[in-house]
């Protein structure tokens, strides 16, 4: 019997190189004709709006072809037009980026969007938010066009239209008329939400979807029990109420803290919830804090960090303060925390996204339904003219917005499904579903629209979310604005779980964001900043005048 | 001859097929292992992000400065610190509880195969699902708190994990060695229970009590695994990352529980700093490479 001989084949080392060279050669030839093959990018400069101190708007001019049609039939007639005319071919189907878990908001209405115009949209839905600034700063390094439309935090606005991804809709704007501004009061987006989420550099650059203008949630049960507002009275000297200052905000969370209430469940009761966590900590509770006692960012002269004045280390202090009357989640847990530990009653005063009053109103979710009430976020005493005046703004951090994909096959199209779903017909259906976007359409807040919010949220919030929409301050919306507040966010955590006073933690920031202001580019940050201003409310812009931090 | 007999000595006689074959596996490993490598290279020498307004490749050079820059990093440094302080606790430890476990399991006794089972579950899980269980079980009202020291110690026992520097890393730490000290024992044990019979059966005829034994029997004879345990699991620790995202998330405060990985990922997608991402990478990797270099030096020694 012969045996089988088995040669051992080895490949020798030279050959492996020889192979290797081979396919990364292969690779190289094939990449360069790639290359060449493919259409010259045009990759402009970065955007280089003007600055101005007012916001201008454009009206939109008559489209002769479009008369008397509302925002949604104008969307869907543009984009039918677009297809007769053959700009886009019958069938085009648009990608919508999206994160994961709210659906909801958007998918129930493609059907009737393809029986309107016969072009579709297929939403792509990503893991968690941080996921989708991922993807689309990826995005617009790779330029795939893959996608047409993403929804992003307004946080992000100024990252993603200075990495070129977000396609300037100020002509689509002009041409189709979504109808934001004063000029339209039935219909308009509430100012100043619509400009100062979808502009940058006095171009827009975004569709509004959501409004998370914070509010102060409290328990209406406590605040309204007689036996507590004697006890409250006698060692306080003032009547309890709803607080208008967040002075107050520490006197009634003391006292009930004090108080050793139960909740359902038996645990004890805390005065207070305010974000204090190393994630939310600066552009939720200490951003509106700061911003009510006249605080400003960054000098509009040379863009220097101005955190660190007085009113950044009191907004610390305040925050500091509060810490020993908060529930213990509020300095490590996450955003979701707040929710669960209000809904189960264990915080009295607490401020958050409008879609908390959503969830302490549904039975499945609270224990404490029918006990909420709302109100405009407290504020802060200032002097402005020799006069005393209680300044208050709230903050809207990371409001929801569209942006159409510069490498979109079909950018008008894209920008046409934005306004159609936003509209004030389909945006009332699409916002008042369970899922991540929140009223923010005057109309919506009155008949015969109302009645569709009123059961999402309660008739009370409704009355009082419109005048926090007006009173809303924009986000940091300008580059590197993830950088800047996750420095802000850290420090002002150290100073609440004590370890660094409130100065320290203020002149640390500071000390960490003059680099960035210097990496970016120092008088592009400055431009952007200056175009922010004016979306503040007018009485924030009179304080700075008075404080001498603007002209 | 059959025919697939022919066709099989034919593939293996033909030296082009057999190279040929490997090709597309050297395609996709180089393409996806090379030419991100070589771009990340060319990044960490030049200054750019994607917030620059510019094509990458139209990246301006800046040459060594990125590199110098690294090193007078402060905050690169003290992650460096942490994740040195992470691996040099965690290492041993689970080193020495895999070991005791490995040598409890030795011998036969009922219900090993499940106990077994049940003892190799934590390291199926994925890092999310470990990391958020130890998130929830580690907060002021977790279990931790609850069902544990504050039955034993009352109230005043009641710790804020989340709130300490310290106390955090901690956490993460106990987090992680309960995840991969099941590794450790896997290794350990296999290569205990591959030790001859007949050696052991020897010294215990000589007198050798059970714990000399091990110390100068079994685990000489496999003090090469040993070391390869070591590495594997040295390395990976070095790199973790997702249970400290997940706990603290670098917290509390600033940066207090910020490991290497932690601060690379903060540096190329929270702030798109990513050409000096790219440096800090290749620097670590550098270091990683030279620090494995010495650690194999022992196993190329005996090899020879």
């Amino acid at each position: 019997m012969s045996e089988k001989k088995e040669t051992k084949q080895e490949v020798s080392r030279r050959d492996y190189l020889k192979i290797t060279g081979g396919a990364i050669a292969g690779l190289v030839v094939g990449g360069a004709i790639g290359y060449l093959a493919k259409p010259t990018e045009v990759v402009g400069p970065p955007p280089t709006g003007v600055t101005t101190q007012t916001v201008t708007r454009t009206l939109a001019e008559t489209i002769t072809w479009l008369p008397g049609m509302g925002v949604s039939e104008r969307a869907a007639a543009g984009a039918k037009q677009l297809v007769a005319s053959g700009a886009v071919p019958a069938g085009a189907t648009i990608k919508l980026l999206h994160v994961a878990g709210s659906k909801n908001n958007f998918e129930p209405f493609f059907a009737d969007w393809e029986a309107k115009t016969g072009t579709k949209v297929e939403v792509v839905t990503l893991g968690g938010e941080p996921d989708v600034l991922t993807k689309a700063m990826a995005e617009a390094t790779a330029k795939t066009g893959a996608i047409d439309i993403i929804t992003i935090f307004s946080t992000w606005k100024g990252d993603v239209i200075e990495a070129g991804l977000a396609k300037d809709l100020t002509d689509y704007y002009n041409k189709y008329n979504p109808e934001y501004g004063s000029q339209y009061p039935d219909t308009t987006v509430i100012e100043p939400l619509a400009d100062y989420t979808t502009m940058y550099k006095g171009k827009r650059y975004a569709v509004d979807l959501d409004a998370d203008v914070f509010t102060l949630t409290y328990r209406k049960d406590l605040l309204e029990n007689p036996d507590y507002a004697s006890q409250f009275k006698s060692k306080f000297g003032y009547n309890l109420k709803v607080p208008d200052t967040w002075e107050e905000v520490k006197d009634v969370s003391k006292f009930f803290t004090d108080l050793n209430l139960k909740a359902p469940d038996g645990e004890k009761v805390y005065g207070g919830y305010f974000y204090a966590d190393p994630g939310w900590a600066a552009f939720t509770t200490w951003l509106c804090i700061f911003v009510s006692k006249g605080g400003i960012l960054f000098s509009p002269t040379d863009m220097k960090a101005m955190i660190n004045t007085q009113e950044g280390i009191d907004a610390t202090q305040v925050m500091a303060d509060l810490v020993p009357y908060m529930h213990p989640d509020a300095l490590s847990m996450d955003w979701a925390s707040l929710y669960k530990r209000y809904s189960e009653g264990k915080a009295v005063l607490t401020m958050a996204w409008p879609s908390l009053i959503k969830w302490a109103q549904d039975p499945s979710t609270s224990q404490i339904v029918g006990k909420s009430g709302s109100a405009l976020a407290p504020g802060s005493k200032v002097t402005v003219g020799g006069k005393e005046m209680l300044l208050k703004a709230a903050n809207n951090p990371v409001n929801w917005i569209g942006i159409v994909s510069n490498y979109s096959k079909y950018p008008e199209l894209s920008y046409l499904f934005w306004q159609w779903v936003t509209s004030p017909v389909v945006g009332a259906e699409s916002v008042s579903r369970v899922g991540i976007m929140d009223i923010f359409r005057e109309c919506w807040f009155v008949p015969p629209y109302r009645e569709t919010f009123e059961k999402a949220y309660t008739p009370q919030f409704l009355d009082v979310f419109a005048d926090c929409i007006a009173h809303s301050f924009p986000d940091l919306m300008i580059k590197g604005s993830s950088e800047y507040l996750d420095k802000l966010t850290k420090n002002v955590n150290a100073a609440c779980v004590k370890a660094k006073t409130p100065k320290a933690a203020m002149d640390d920031t500071a000390k960490d964001w003059e680099p960035i202001t210097d990496r970016l580019g120092r008088d592009a940050q400055l431009e952007a900043w200056k175009s922010m201003i004016p979306l503040y409310p007018a009485d924030v812009q009179d304080v700075w005048k008075a404080k001498g931090y603007l002209s | 001859m059959k025919t697939a007999d022919r066709l099989t000595q034919w593939i293996g006689k033909t030296e082009s097929f057999k190279k040929l074959s490997t090709l597309p596996l050297n395609f996709v490993l180089n393409f996806v292992l090379i030419v991100p490598f070589a771009i990340m290279i060319f990044l960490s020498f030049t200054r750019w992000e994607p917030l620059s307004g510019y094509d990458w490749w139209h990246a301006p050079i800046a040459g060594v400065p990125r590199f110098v820059e690294a090193f007078g990093d402060a905050r690169l440094l003290w992650a460096l610190i942490r994740t040195t302080i992470f691996v040099a606790v965690v290492l041993p430890l689970e080193f020495l509880l895999g070991l005791g476990m490995a040598l409890l399991f030795l011998g036969d006794f009922r219900g090993k195969k499940a106990f077994t089972s049940v003892v190799m579950y934590p390291m199926m899980m994925p890092w999310v699902v470990v990391g958020l269980g130890f998130y929830l079980m580690f907060q002021y009202y977790g279990p931790v708190n609850l069902l544990l020291l504050k039955p034993m110690f009352g109230e005043g026992g009641v710790i804020d994990w989340f709130t300490n520097a310290v106390l955090a890393f901690v956490a993460v730490m106990i987090a992680d060695i309960w995840q991969w000290t099941p590794l450790m024992f896997l290794i350990i044990y296999a290569g205990l229970a591959a030790v001859p019979r007949r050696l052991i059966e020897a010294a215990e005829v000589l007198g050798a009590s059970s714990a000399r034994i091990v110390r100068t029997v079994r685990l000489p004879l496999i003090k090469p695994l040993l070391v390869v345990a070591l590495i594997i699991r040295g390395l990976e620790a070095f790199k973790v990352f997702d249970i400290v995202y997940i706990m603290t998330r670098g917290g509390p405060g600033v940066n207090s529980t910020e490991v290497v990985s932690l601060y690379v990922y903060n540096l190329s997608i929270v702030y798109h700093n990513t050409s000096y991402a790219c440096a800090v990478s290749l620097i670590i990797m550098i270091g990683i490479a030279l620090v494995t270099r010495l650690a194999i030096r022992p196993l190329e020694v005996r090899a020879e």
